[in-house]
């Protein structure tokens, strides 16, 4: 008998040019990370980007399209953000990142400082992660709000509100701050997403930036110094 | 009756320092102990009474095809699915280079159904390049010793047994060249299956496959050595048979785990020192025990015997392993058992052995003491998403102290010397392996992978340096964020004082193979047999019970 075409476990394992791909999470985490590493954040950003990229997508949400859409922007350098009176800004008058905001808004979630406003930054759903992890140190959801609407996330890491309407926002100002408890409905759960293998390839290209093209020398000691035919 | 577990305060001060065990010299000297992975696998076995059998063998004369074997626990099963090819010689490599090999492996999560072996038979010969689903725990792939396999299947063809020289000296008929877990290639993440109690240790559904496909090298080498010789052929003599592994060939893939794992480093670490210390605060030897101790050291002087390499730095090492050994046998001749603390005694005397025999002492003592080490095995896995947060409250003065205080022995390090930095870790583009680099003569150090942690850790220390020490942690990071990484580390260091190798991993004098031998001897491994300083050979359950042993009645 064949599977069912439905079993989220059986579909989609062949990767194809047009098509899509269902990653396992730790693999979604690990192609994130690197990729931001190579697209030039640093090894613990790139660290966050993966976390940031894997919560998302665990909750069939496309963080895998949303961190690409970021490193495209090219804006990754130099750290461009400034915190003055719990406004983050560009200090370039650039765009802000939301993998450093969001690992910043974290840092910051212990000193008691809750309510922030951020100047436009790419890719707001990429904060939801970070605004999950304060939601745990405090105990208490947390609210993301732009002009376009609002969304909570849970300390059981639960979403509420409207995310598909953060997910098609490409930029915006945002204001993270407390929610009130249980204010609006939970949104279904929903299994890993799946990533359209364009994003895949986009982001292995920019993973392929961490690694060093071989040499005779690094091929050569790699291996054995007897044969492996024995 | 188990004894009861002693409280902590009795084994405080029998415990080791971090500065004393995570030197990598010594970690290079580690020996597979009571609670190494496939220990723990082999008694849960025993104790929940699984049950195995092989409902699939479908493999031609040519030892070309399928078969599938069961392993059945309390609440589930777990089947081995094994694809057998027909490969030529001029292919066979075990570095990842390799796009083809003798046999190839998945860990299926429950019985598969035909459709479930069709999709696997498409995808995991494929291994790297083909995809497996959330209903496989891992995958795998294995050569043939050609050496030792074909004269197997020859002698048993004939009627005979094979030379036991041969057996001794290669000690396996199939090396696996790579076992891939925890999500790889679309298998289930750890997160799936992390609250299964027989898959709560670490690396269990690996064992298991590995333990599993100890049995298919069996299998395999008597069906192709029937198909040959007919009635001529015999079966392999069951002590020849115990005396076979499955061998395992690695390279640089696999020393940067423990790097990368720094929490999970500190659990196993801490779980075999504890173990040693409950052994040491033990008041009073039984007869029991020493007997058990003398039966153990037996055991290890004829592993030793029968140990070799050929490569420089492992036989200077086994030379010091069997002459400790010899040591250890004298002493327990004259050692004072009716004294207080006899194996804190023991082991106190062991400091004047080299650090390989040491560590072995260290495995005999834990040997045993089942009723005070093996419920530690619970404590080895870990959580690594509760320390990946960081507290951006701590002040830059107070990660200067946390600095100064676990990482002295990085601090120290002066890094202006050429041969502190003289390597350089980097992935490849060619196959995404791990390798290690000269940073002089050879290009790529710009794309540094983070293993050389003291570097870091004296980098980050230096530039906290420039910040007024009131300022927050998260203050800092957001004008530093190439920080970022080395501040996580510190931060989860700071509670977990087994987390890191106190030593430059970029040292012109670092020995890969020492991080590889501390793994593999968590996991099991024996007959350490490096190739080069990056690449070496081991065996896994050797002398241990095949899966057949434990065959339901149908099946035997």
């Amino acid at each position: 008998m064949r599977p069912e075409q439905s079993d989220p476990a059986l579909v989609d394992l062949e990767p194809s040019a047009g098509g899509v791909m269902r990653l396992s999470c730790n693999e979604a985490e690990a192609l994130c990370h690197k990729a931001a590493r190579g697209a030039g954040h640093s090894w613990g950003l790139a660290e966050e980007a993966g976390f940031a990229a894997r919560w998302l997508y665990a909750r069939g949400i496309d963080g895998l399209g949303a961190l690409l859409a970021h490193l495209d922007q090219k804006a990754l350098e130099a750290p461009n953000a400034a915190l003055i009176d719990d406004v983050f800004r560009a200090k370039d008058g650039g765009h802000l990142c939301p993998i450093a905001v969001g690992a910043a808004l974290s840092d910051y979630a212990a000193l008691n400082r809750k309510t922030f406003r951020i100047e436009p930054l790419h890719e707001p759903i990429l904060v939801l992660p970070f605004l999950h992890q304060i939601a745990c140190v405090s105990d208490h959801p947390m609210a993301l709000t732009w002009t376009g609407g609002h969304v909570v996330v849970s300390a059981a890491g639960r979403i509420a509100g409207d995310l598909s309407e953060l997910a098609d926002t490409g930029m915006a100002k945002i204001c993270v701050a407390p929610a009130p408890k249980s204010a609006l409905p939970l949104l279904a759960a929903r299994d890993p997403a799946t990533v359209e293998g364009e994003t895949i390839s986009r982001l292995e290209a920019y993973a392929m930036r961490t690694t060093v093209p071989a040499s005779t020398t690094s091929r050569s000691d790699a291996g054995s110094e007897s044969s492996d035919n024995d | 009756m188990a004894a009861p577990t002693p409280k902590t305060a009795d084994t405080a001060s029998f415990r080791r320092s971090p500065a004393e065990i995570m030197r990598l010299a010594r970690m290079g000297s580690a020996h597979p102990t009571r609670l190494s992975f496939l220990r723990v696998l082999l008694r849960r076995i025993k104790k929940e009474n699984w049950r195995f059998g092989r409902p699939v063998w479908d493999v031609d004369a040519n030892g070309v095809g399928s078969a599938v074997y069961r392993a059945k626990g309390p609440e589930r099963a777990y089947s081995l699915v094994a694809f057998a090819h027909d490969l030529a010689p001029e292919m066979r490599t075990d570095r990842v280079i390799a796009s083809v090999w003798d046999a190839t492996f998945a860990l299926f999560d429950g019985e598969p159904a035909v459709a479930d072996l069709d999709r696997l038979k498409a995808n995991v010969p494929l291994q790297e390049a083909g995809r497996i689903s959330p209903g496989e725990l891992s995958l795998s792939r294995a050569n043939r010793s050609v050496r030792l396999f074909d004269h197997v299947v020859d002698s048993l063809a004939i009627g005979r047994q094979p030379d036991r020289a041969e057996v001794e000296a290669v000690g396996y008929l199939m090396r696996t060249t790579a076992v891939y877990g925890s999500g790889k290639f679309g298998a289930a993440d750890r997160e799936r299956i992390a609250d299964r109690s027989e898959l709560a240790a670490p690396f269990q559904a690996e064992m298991l496959l590995v333990w599993l496909i100890r049995q298919f090298t069996i299998d395999i080498v008597e069906h192709l050595a029937a198909a040959k010789g007919g009635r001529d052929a015999v079966k392999l003599d069951p002590a020849i048979k115990r005396e076979l592994g499955v061998g395992n060939s690695t390279g640089l893939g696999m020393a940067p785990f423990l790097v990368r794992h720094p929490l999970l480093l500190h659990n196993w670490m801490k779980a075999r020192d504890e173990a040693l210390a409950r052994v040491r605060a033990i008041p009073k030897a039984t007869d029991e025990t020493v007997q058990a101790f003398e039966d153990a050291l037996a055991a290890a002087r004829e592993n030793a015997r029968r140990w070799h390499s050929e490569h420089p730095i492992q036989t200077e090492k086994l030379a010091d392993l069997r002459a400790d050994l010899d040591r250890v046998a004298g002493r327990l001749e004259t050692a004072p058992w009716a004294g207080p603390h006899p194996w804190d005694e023991f082991w106190r005397w062991g400091r004047r052995l080299t650090l390989e025999g040491q560590e072995a002492l260290l495995s005999l003592l834990l040997e045993p003491h089942a009723d005070l080490v093996d419920s530690l095995a619970d404590c080895m896995s870990a959580d690594e998403t509760a320390v990946f947060r960081i507290d951006g409250a701590m002040t830059v003065g107070a990660m200067r102290d946390l600095l100064e205080r676990h990482y002295d022995w990085a601090l120290s390090i002066d890094f202006s010397e050429p041969s502190s930095i003289a390597r350089f870790w980097y992935v490849s583009e060619e196959k995404l392996e791990p390798r290690l680099g000269n940073r002089i003569g050879e290009l790529g150090a710009e794309r540094e992978q983070p293993l050389g942690i003291a570097r870091l850790a004296c980098d980050f220390h230096e530039e906290l340096g420039g910040s007024h020490e009131d300022a927050s942690l998260a203050e800092f990071l957001l004008s530093h964020p190439e920080h970022r990484y080395m501040a996580r580390r510190a931060q989860a260091a700071a509670d977990h004082p087994f987390a890191e190798i106190r030593d430059n991993l970029i040292a012109d004098d670092m020995l890969p193979i020492d991080l590889m031998r501390c793994k593999l001897a968590f996991f099991g491994a024996s007959r350490f047999d490096p190739r080069s300083d990056k690449w070496v050979r081991i065996s896994l359950f050797q002398d241990e019970p095949y899966p057949s042993d434990f065959y339901e009645p149908s099946q035997a």
